[in-house]
């Protein structure tokens, strides 16, 4: 069993004592960048600022973004359903598939369940009519309880109210799982921030590969899957990418596995794993067209497969 | 009262016509008398129907009746009627008085005066009584408790022993006596037998030696004003840290309507209090009380309700149970068929119990399996087991979504005889290839199951679909599985607040032997019925079980009774679904035998007093064996050893047999070791020595059976009240050296009474109706 390594987060001002002057002038440079672009949760509080150009393209930020595809959750039958967190706002935008949590929605929700239904023995939810992939909930909203395993993708654009907090907090102490996906250096601060926010007591802890989330359907060869990645963070070449976390020297450059466990003990229960430096899902989405090669795509579903039959058991 | 005046009209006491019999002493043949009484009566009669005068025919009829019928009364005692009894000679014959020796003798229900002092001053020396019974018969006294012994005098007693062997104690002075001349045996006695011993096979023995029992009946036969903890019934065995659901007989009297605190105590320390209402009209009413108990070892729980105001006796408020605390770990094998949060949040639920250890065997693709928490690398390795013995390791098996034709024929006959045989907790969980969905109608595994599985299996389908709003049966209130409840929510009320739940497997009927702890209706808003169908109004159980054979079957035919935990209205901190599921893992593993039980019969007893150690031994499929060889090492409280050999119970197959009398006061350790040929198990049980307090159970004066020990020896049952007649009836028993006696009848003043009236009243009805 591993132990797993605390991972050392630049721009944590526990851990950059020698470092604090420059982090007051990079504080400074910052605040002024922020002053001339509010993040997305300033803009969530003050919606009626929004130029009307952003609220034409992206919709109100206050509110949340509705991916064309989607045509409502399926009605709760206690199948297992593929869940995918929205956060409010326009953050990571991209005009093909909207903020970042849509990203690769609703492509890579059905061929995972598709994957999970042709491999392993759960019978998942894959489609009903027009209703696609899975379910879309947001971390305030009660339905969310109803998905122990969810999936948040892009953690860089989320910037989560109290509320959102509170909820997301409740669903992982009561036994929720969430699997973070397509994040790389520039996310991680965004993310970590807000993960300090939910669950301020745990600790970010990198896994080495040989925990039981890569063992629990497929064995991962994780020196394998760096040769399929090339090194550069699995599926960076699909926008995901690796890079030192923070900018700063202690990060490794290329993709890895960050949890969240219980009491920080790796023994206990993984409560988040996040794929950093990486974007397993696009892999998912793309597996079909042949943009991805099949080495690398398999890759992916092995992994997708793996994270969900280990929340299922453990 | 009755008796006086029937003794002033017979001239003799009821006993008498009882005993004697009946005979005529005319000197004359009866046919002669008769003749003579109907030469008389026909003219007589004659006479009145010729004279007319005034008299209607119905005036006549009148006056020939009362006037035959007192010829008649004339005629009968020329018969010399009279009664022939056999008498006891004076002194010549014994009896036996066996006087109750016991501490409930203490007990003042008498007014102010102690049952012991009616003894003391009615059979005391110089008592008129005892003298009367001296005069007609040689008086051997007995006192008698627990054990019997010959007495000088009444005075002698202390009225100390802590139990009452009646039936033992008259056979004792029976034997005592049967080189002698005997009239019969004398009981003075409240009427408490706390022995165990079969009361008719005694009776019958004395009836056949035709010993008649007098039993005089000291006490009142129902106290004014108390309350007594009767029984309780609690189970011999719990795991540490589990819920002990015990039920206890409260009896009361004149405390109709009253409030009143039981507590339990673990060796001082309250584990539990509950109020209880004692309802108007009912003497004895059963509560359920529940209890955590965390410490391991043999605990001895003391149920007790405080002394109540003016409450008569205060020695019967106190029972005591002894219960083996486990601190085992019982093995539970969860089968799964589909990776679902089922065993996610099963296994976090039961994680924290030290002692549950959750097998699980998870099918997570066609013909892959993951293994959780198995002990070693072998365990199930070839999947789901295919022997008995493989099996039958585990004390409870989880079936999950996992229909009936992924096991053989073979392993479903298996996973029934697990639960009848081998005594194991069988938990079917809901999922759409579970139950009729699943296949199992017409499997094995129909009759083992407490819900009505039929029609075809519909494996992944969704033919039904109900949201199920949880609530407790009145079953289900007070039942070890479902006690979630806290200091200030109860059980029933918490599982009201649980979120709803969901089922796919449609449920129409339970066993008759089955019963339904939860119950699930259809919510506000919620749906029930196949795709399509709407129905409001749905029921059906969340949570059934029955009694198969040895074992316990459970049905939870709800897909997702994770909500319970993760639902958005329960809290974080809320505990119900791990303590729910602990609760009914170690319920269904609670009652499942090892290979050797061992058990003491009784578990409490007094100082030397004899107890039995009875072992079953089976072999690894939980056969029976009548070979093997059983000891068991009693270990005394200061820790002396003893072996006591147990042999095989011919008449039970498997089951050995031992006895040993505890000397010291205090808890003994019983280890019984069976060396098979298939290896050596062992059990532990413990026997508690101390003096009880059973001579304060069911104090009150017991009539019924006083009443039938002498209805069936053919003696009689008296009070205090009637005692007074008791020598003049022992002499009237025939037995022993007698003499006959012949008792006139003719001279009863009701004789003379009779006649007078019946001539009076032909004078009378003249003058009434002036033919006088």
């Amino acid at each position: 069993m591993s132990t797993g390594r605390r991972m050392v987060i630049a721009g944590a001002p526990r851990l950059v004592r020698p470092m604090r002057r420059t982090l007051v002038a990079l504080t400074i440079v910052l605040c002024a960048a922020a002053s001339l672009m509010p993040p997305p949760t300033a803009h969530a509080q003050r919606g009626g600022r929004i130029p009307d150009r952003f609220r034409e393209s992206f919709g109100d930020p206050n509110d949340f973004y509705t991916p064309p595809d989607w045509r409502g959750n399926p009605p709760y039958d206690g199948r297992f359903t593929f869940a995918r967190i929205k956060y409010r706002g326009y953050a990571r935008w991209s005009g093909r598939e909207g903020p970042g949590w849509s990203h690769d929605y609703p492509d890579a929700d059905v061929h995972l369940m598709s994957i999970m239904r042709e491999i392993t023995a759960v019978r998942p939810f894959i489609s009903a009519g027009p209703i696609v992939g899975g379910a879309i909930v947001a971390l305030d909203d009660p339905a969310l309880f109803k998905y122990p395993v969810a999936y948040l993708s892009e953690p860089g654009g989320w910037f989560p109210n109290a509320a959102e907090v509170l909820g997301l907090r409740n669903f992982m102490l009561k036994g929720g799982f969430v699997i973070v996906d397509d994040f790389g250096a520039s996310d991680w601060g965004t993310f970590e921030s807000a993960m300090r926010r939910v669950v301020p007591e745990l600790e970010p802890i990198e896994l080495k590969g040989d925990e039981p989330v890569f063992d629990s359907f497929f064995k991962v060869d994780m020196a394998r899957l760096q040769q399929a990645d090339g090194g550069g963070g699995f599926g960076g070449g699909f926008g995901g990418g690796g890079g030192r976390r923070g900018g700063r020297g202690e990060g490794r450059r290329g993709g890895s596995f960050i949890g969240y466990f219980e009491k920080n003990d790796p023994k206990r229960r993984l409560i988040v794993l996040a794929a950093y430096g990486q974007d397993i899902g696009e892999n998912w989405q793309w597996s079909g067209a042949g943009f991805v090669p099949v080495d690398v795509s398999n890759e992916a579903f092995k992994l997708g497969v793996n994270f969900i039959i280990y929340a299922l058991t453990h | 009262m009755f008796g006086a005046i029937f003794e002033f009209l017979f001239k003799y006491r009821p006993a008498v016509f009882e005993q004697g019999d009946l005979t005529f002493g005319a000197p004359v043949s009866v046919v002669l008398i008769v003749l003579l009484a109907a030469a008389i009566a026909v003219p007589a009669m004659l006479t009145y129907f010729r004279v007319g005068g005034k008299s209607t025919p119905r005036d006549r009829a009148v006056l020939t009746a009362l006037r035959v019928a007192a010829l008649l009364v004339l005629v009968a005692c020329l018969f010399r009627p009279m009664l022939l009894l056999s008498e006891a000679v004076p002194r010549r014959n014994f009896i036996g008085v066996l006087l109750d020796d016991s501490r409930s003798m203490r007990i003042a229900d008498r007014g102010q005066r102690s049952r012991a002092d009616f003894v003391r001053d009615s059979l005391g020396p110089r008592s008129r009584l005892l003298e009367r019974l001296s005069e007609k018969f040689q008086v051997r006294l007995f006192r008698f408790g627990g054990t019997s012994e010959r007495t000088d005098s009444a005075g002698s007693l202390t009225f100390e022993q802590r139990d009452t062997r009646l039936v033992g104690a008259i056979d004792g002075a029976r034997q005592d006596l049967e080189a002698v001349p005997l009239s019969g045996l004398v009981v003075v006695t409240d009427g408490a037998d706390n022995s165990l011993t079969e009361v008719s096979d005694a009776l019958l023995a004395l009836r056949a030696r035709a010993v008649p029992v007098f039993a005089v009946g000291i006490g009142s036969e129902r106290f004014a004003r108390d309350i007594e903890v009767q029984r309780v019934e609690a189970p011999r065995r719990v795991l540490k840290g589990g819920t002990l659901v015990a039920d206890v007989i409260v009896r009361q009297s004149g405390f109709d309507g009253a409030t009143v605190p039981l507590i339990v105590e673990d060796e001082g320390r309250i584990v539990a209090r509950t109020e209880i209402l004692m309802p108007a009209g009912s003497d004895a009413s059963p509560v359920r009380v529940t209890a955590k108990l965390s410490d391991p070892g043999p605990r001895i729980l003391t149920f007790r309700i405080p002394m109540q105001e003016r409450e008569q006796v205060v020695e019967n408020n106190t029972q005591r149970a002894l219960v083996d605390v486990r601190d085992s770990r019982e093995k539970v094998l969860y089968i799964e068929g589909e990776p679902r949060y089922e065993v996610r949040f099963v296994r976090a639920a039961v994680a924290a119990d030290s002692n549950l250890q959750l097998v699980v065997l998870q099918r997570t693709a066609e013909g892959k399996f993951l293994r959780l928490n198995v002990d070693s690398g072998d365990e199930l390795i070839a999947g789901f087991p295919k022997s008995r013995a493989e099996l039958y390791r585990y004390r409870a098996v989880i079936l999950g979504n996992i229909e009936a034709s992924f096991f053989t024929h073979d392993q479903l006959t298996m996973l029934a005889d697990f639960v009848s045989v081998r005594g194991g907790g069988l938990v079917q969980l809901g999922g759409r290839r579970s139950f009729s969905e699943g296949g199992y109608a017409d499997t094995p595994l129909a009759d083992v199951m407490p819900v009505v599985v039929e029609g075809a299996a519909v494996a992944d389908s969704l033919t039904f679909f109900a949201d199920l709003a949880p609530a407790l049966t009145p079953a289900g209130v007070a039942h070890a599985v479902t006690q979630i409840g806290t200091a200030r929510v109860s059980a029933a009320d918490k599982w009201k607040t649980l979120p709803a739940v969901t089922s796919v497997n449609r449920i129409r009927r339970v066993k008759p032997g089955a019963v339904v702890l939860i119950t699930g209706t259809v919510p506000s808003g919620g749906r029930a019925g196949q795709p399509g169908e709407t129905a409001l109004r749905y029921e059906q159980p969340i949570l059934v079980y029955q009694r198969y054979g040895r074992g316990i079957a459970v049905s939870m035919p709800i897909q997702d009774d994770w909500q319970w935990k993760m639902g958005a209205e329960v809290a974080v901190e809320d505990e119900s679904f791990e303590t729910f599921w602990r609760q009914l893992l170690r319920w269904v593993t609670s009652d499942a035998p090892a290979r050797v039980e061992a058990r003491a019969t009784p578990d409490q007893v007094n100082l030397r007093t004899p107890v039995q150690v009875r072992a079953v031994v089976v072999d690894s499929a939980y056969e029976r064996l009548n070979d093997a060889q059983v000891s068991a090492q009693v270990v005394a409280p200061s820790g002396g050893r003893q072996t006591v050999a147990l042999d095989w119970a011919v008449d039970q197959d498997g089951e050995y047999r031992g006895t040993f009398a505890p000397s010291e006061e205090g808890v003994y350790r019983v280890r019984v070791t069976a060396t098979t040929t298939s290896g050596i198990a062992a059990d532990t049980t413990y026997v508690r020595a101390a003096p009880l307090d059973a001579e304060y159970t069911m104090a009150e004066m017991r009539r019924p059976f006083l009443q039938r020990v002498a209805d069936e020896t053919g003696g009689k049952f008296y009070t205090a009240q009637t005692v007074g007649t008791l020598p003049d009836d022992i002499a009237m028993t025939k037995r022993g050296v007698t003499v006959v006696n012949q008792m006139d009848l003719w001279d009863m003043p009701i004789v003379f009474i009779v006649l007078v009236g019946l001539v009076s009243s032909e004078w009378a009805y003249r003058k009434l109706r002036g033919l006088a």
